[in-house]
């Protein structure tokens, strides 16, 4: 144990090195760069964003982190192990987009079946199975068939099927896709949680202001090629301003604060009202808390 | 796209290799097999049978087709169609010699009603004339003759071939020599019936050769159980007496059954 | 430092297991019920010919072609699409997103595939064997001085049949999954089976042809065909015998082990085709 945590400290949970993916496209010497020298470092227990339009390179991204594709050129590494090592994907827990498992299976055969494709047997394989089901608040519907269960309810049990063997990177590719707003929240308040117990998430979204909330650090990606990264505090934050948040002051005493500042060199640029958000507006009337 | 060039060869040469020392294993199987299936060996009695051959080949499926062949054939016999019958009789015994069955029953068709057939085309039996009737029953006497000699090929030890050739020999050929021979090789095959013997030794007689005949039924004699009705013993004894008197063998000379 | 991930015959036989569970949950055993009771009111049919004693041999070939015709469709479809529906619904993702190498997939889609055309070559084997005894019985009955034409079954035979046939589609599973694992639709991987059943059948053609000689080209392509491929006519070796004739055991045996070497050949290089893939 004391080795593994030495080894996160020294080695990122994903680590992205000049990382090419060209593809052929059936025309004599044209290929497509789908990823162009990527570079890329996820240090362990973060929520990292990565960010981009359609065709940006992400689902080529992660499927080359996943080993599903081989990279052209660069490095691809998971703590420390390239990609394309099985040995790799023992520390990986995958949600892939709009997520399809096998129609005839219950909720719990599925769990039982990618456990057991993780390494887990016997007594703790039963145990585990229905920790993560319930985690994911789905025992209820554990013995139904998933053709039964909702959008939702398909998230939450692949959610399930990607922590159960004990990942320590979770790739959760649009989790909250197509998902109700509550949904959204319980998957939120779930990485957070995740967060908390040390593992690290790779999460791509096209819903930014979870992106915002969750990540501590984003990759914007543009035509297979890194257009920004950084700390989300700091690229959405502006260093050189501050809000403060007081009161309503009547217009005498909200003149006499505009002169104090003016006095000193600095003005007053903006006075409103604070908005609340939506997704908050929404979940405090159907009951729930953010 | 050169790995996948070079896998595509790969997969080439390890299917070609292991193929070779595959085949070399189970060439005795397969020389076994082919030797049985005259469809496999697509000689020219293969040839002949024609297309169906090919698409019971095709799928794996000749003793089917040669069992719906069997059924279509007997569907131009009633309708007294010769030549699909006899087109269906050839496909069904390339594409599955094994039973003896096919064989005797297509030989009887040849034989008995393939005359009479060309007779009622020809005229009818009174139109036609005896000599024109008989060149009939000899022509397709001895094709069916020569379809039981096919069947020997894949059933030499098969006694009911036998008995067949000597009864088409005696009621289509009237060679009594040549049934009485084939009734003798009847009787020398394995589960070979009692009576071929017996009628081996009748048509010697009537062949004006007594003296064989005596020396054959008294060979046979002690070799009959007496407890089995079938095996004729008081029917060859009797023949033996009176081919004695026939003979005009001294008493001393007689047979005298061993009880 | 991460342990090695070795291979795992317990992931293999857990694909296996879920391709059986999907095979069956499609209904695809459905179809075997469905064949099994067609195959029973058409040789009831043939009573009506009265053949007797041959009825028997006629009663065999049917289960025989049955089991050849439609289990060879049953192997092809079955394979394609229990393999490509893993690509187009994505499962495939989730599934080689674990710790599992390609070659467990494979193999374990093979294996599960080999079951399928297990069991119906099984209950086909099985009410064969029944039909068989039930009009054996009664065919004794009406003649009772029956001898040497069929009239007696060899049931050690219809097993052995049973087997090979069996053999013979593990090997058409194990050749169809080898096209699958490059090809990119599943009607290719299809239509390329049923070509490879076809060639297969006409595999001693080429065999005779490189023989014979020829050009070098010609030579080339028989030689290429006629080792290539396996050859399905082996397989029939129940129809080279009379019902009551029993099958040598080591002619079974060694068209067993061929058959065997051409499914470890073609799994190989299906390893070795989807270890390329981009999925």
């Amino acid at each position: 144990m004391a080795t593994e945590q030495q080894a996160d400290r020294v080695s990122p949970a994903l680590e992205l090195r000049g990382l090419i993916k060209d593809f052929s496209t059936g025309l004599r010497g044209l290929k497509l760069r789908a990823v162009d020298r990527l570079d890329l470092r996820v240090e362990a227990g973060q929520v990292y964003g990565l960010l981009g339009p359609n065709g940006s390179g992400k689902s080529t991204t992660i499927k080359m982190i996943l080993g599903l594709l081989a990279p052209t050129a660069g490095h691809c590494e998971v703590f420390g192990v390239a990609s394309t090592c099985v040995e790799a994907r023992r520390e990986v827990g995958y949600l892939p987009e709009s997520p399809y498992f096998y129609r005839y299976l219950t909720g719990r055969e599925l769990v039982r079946f990618y456990a057991e494709l993780g390494g887990l047997h016997g007594k703790a394989l039963t145990e585990r199975v229905s920790e993560v089901i319930a985690t994911v608040g789905l025992t209820a519907a554990a013995d139904r068939r998933i053709e039964t269960y909702s959008k939702g309810m398909l998230q939450r049990i692949g959610l399930a099927q990607a922590i159960v063997h004990h990942p320590r990177l979770l790739i959760l590719d649009e989790p909250t896709a197509g998902v109700d707003p509550v949904g959204a929240a319980a998957i939120t308040e779930l990485i957070l949680t995740l967060k908390a117990q040390g593992k690290t998430v790779l999460i791509t979204s096209h819903l930014l202001g979870q992106i915002e909330d969750i990540c501590d650090r984003v990759a914007i990606l543009d035509r297979g090629r890194l257009m920004l990264e950084g700390a989300v505090r700091e690229l959405v934050g502006r260093a050189d301003r501050q809000a403060l948040l007081v009161p309503t002051l009547p217009a005498a005493e909200l003149q006499e604060l505009r002169a104090w500042l003016e006095s000193r060199g600095h003005t007053l640029e903006m006075v409103a009202a604070p908005q609340a958000r939506l997704d908050q507006i929404f979940l405090d009337c159907v009951g729930k808390k953010k | 796209m050169k790995s996948k060039g070079l896998t595509f060869l790969l997969a080439i040469v390890s299917l070609v290799v292991a193929g070779a020392g595959l085949g070399k294993f189970v060439e005795p199987v397969w020389r076994a097999t082919r030797a049985a299936e005259p469809a496999l060996r697509l000689d020219s009695a293969a040839a002949a049978a024609g297309q169906g051959v090919t698409l019971a080949l095709l799928g794996g499926f000749r003793a089917l087709v040669a069992d719906a062949s069997w059924v279509r054939m007997y569907v131009a016999w009633e309708a007294r169609d010769l030549p699909a019958t006899e087109t269906l009789l050839g496909l069904v015994t390339t594409l599955d010699p094994r039973p003896v069955y096919f064989w005797l029953n297509g030989a009887r068709i040849v034989a008995y009603d393939f005359p009479a057939w060309r007779i009622e085309t020809a005229g009818g039996f009174t139109a036609v004339s005896p000599a024109i009737q008989a060149k009939f029953k000899q022509q397709q006497g001895e094709a069916a003759l020569q379809q039981i000699d096919r069947a020997m090929q894949y059933h030499p030890l098969s006694a009911d071939l036998w008995v067949e050739r000597a009864n088409i020999q005696l009621n289509q050929l009237k060679d009594l020599a040549g049934a009485a021979e084939s009734y003798r090789r009847a009787w020398q095959q394995p589960r070979a019936p009692y009576f071929a013997a017996r009628l081996h030794g009748e048509l010697l007689r009537r062949a004006g050769r007594s003296a064989e005949a005596l020396a054959w039924l008294v060979k046979l004699h002690p070799e009959l159980p007496t407890n089995d009705e079938g095996a004729g013993a008081p029917v060859v004894l009797g023949r033996i007496r009176d081919l004695e008197r026939e003979l005009a063998v001294p008493a001393n000379d007689r047979y005298q059954p061993a009880r | 430092m991460m342990t090695r991930v070795t291979f795992s015959l317990r992931r293999t036989r857990l694909i296996a297991f879920n391709t059986v569970r999907e095979a069956a949950r499609q209904k695809l055993y459905g179809f075997v019920g469905v064949l099994a009771a067609a195959f029973v009111l058409g040789a009831r049919s043939l009573r009506d010919f009265n053949f007797g004693a041959p009825e028997l041999k006629f009663l065999a070939d049917c289960g025989f072609g049955v089991m050849a015709f439609f289990g060879a469709a049953l192997v092809i479809t079955a394979t394609a699409q229990l393999f490509f529906s893993e690509i187009e619904n994505r499962t495939v993702l989730t599934l080689l997103a674990k710790p599992v190498w390609r070659a467990e997939f494979i193999l374990g889609k093979f294996i599960g595939l080999a079951f399928v055309a297990g069991v119906f070559c099984t209950v086909v084997t099985l009410l064969l064997m029944q039909v068989l005894a039930s009009r054996e019985a009664q065919l004794l009955r009406e003649f009772p001085d029956a001898s040497g034409l069929g009239a007696f079954v060899s049931y050690s035979n219809v097993i052995f049949a049973g087997v090979l046939q069996w053999l013979k589609l593990a090997v058409l599973a194990a050749f169809t999954l080898l096209v699958a694992s490059f090809a990119q639709t599943q009607l290719f991987t299809v239509v390329t089976g049923f070509f490879i059943l076809v060639i297969g059948h006409l595999q001693y053609l080429a065999q005779d042809a490189y023989a014979r000689g020829g050009s070098w080209l010609g030579r080339g392509m028989s030689g290429l065909m006629a080792t290539a491929f396996p050859n399905f006519q082996l397989f029939a070796l129940a129809d080279g015998l009379n019902v009551g004739e029993a099958l040598p055991w080591w002619h079974v045996a060694r068209v067993a082990v061929y058959a065997l070497g051409y499914i470890g050949v073609a799994c190989g290089l299906a390893v070795l085709s989807f270890r390329q893939r981009e999925i």
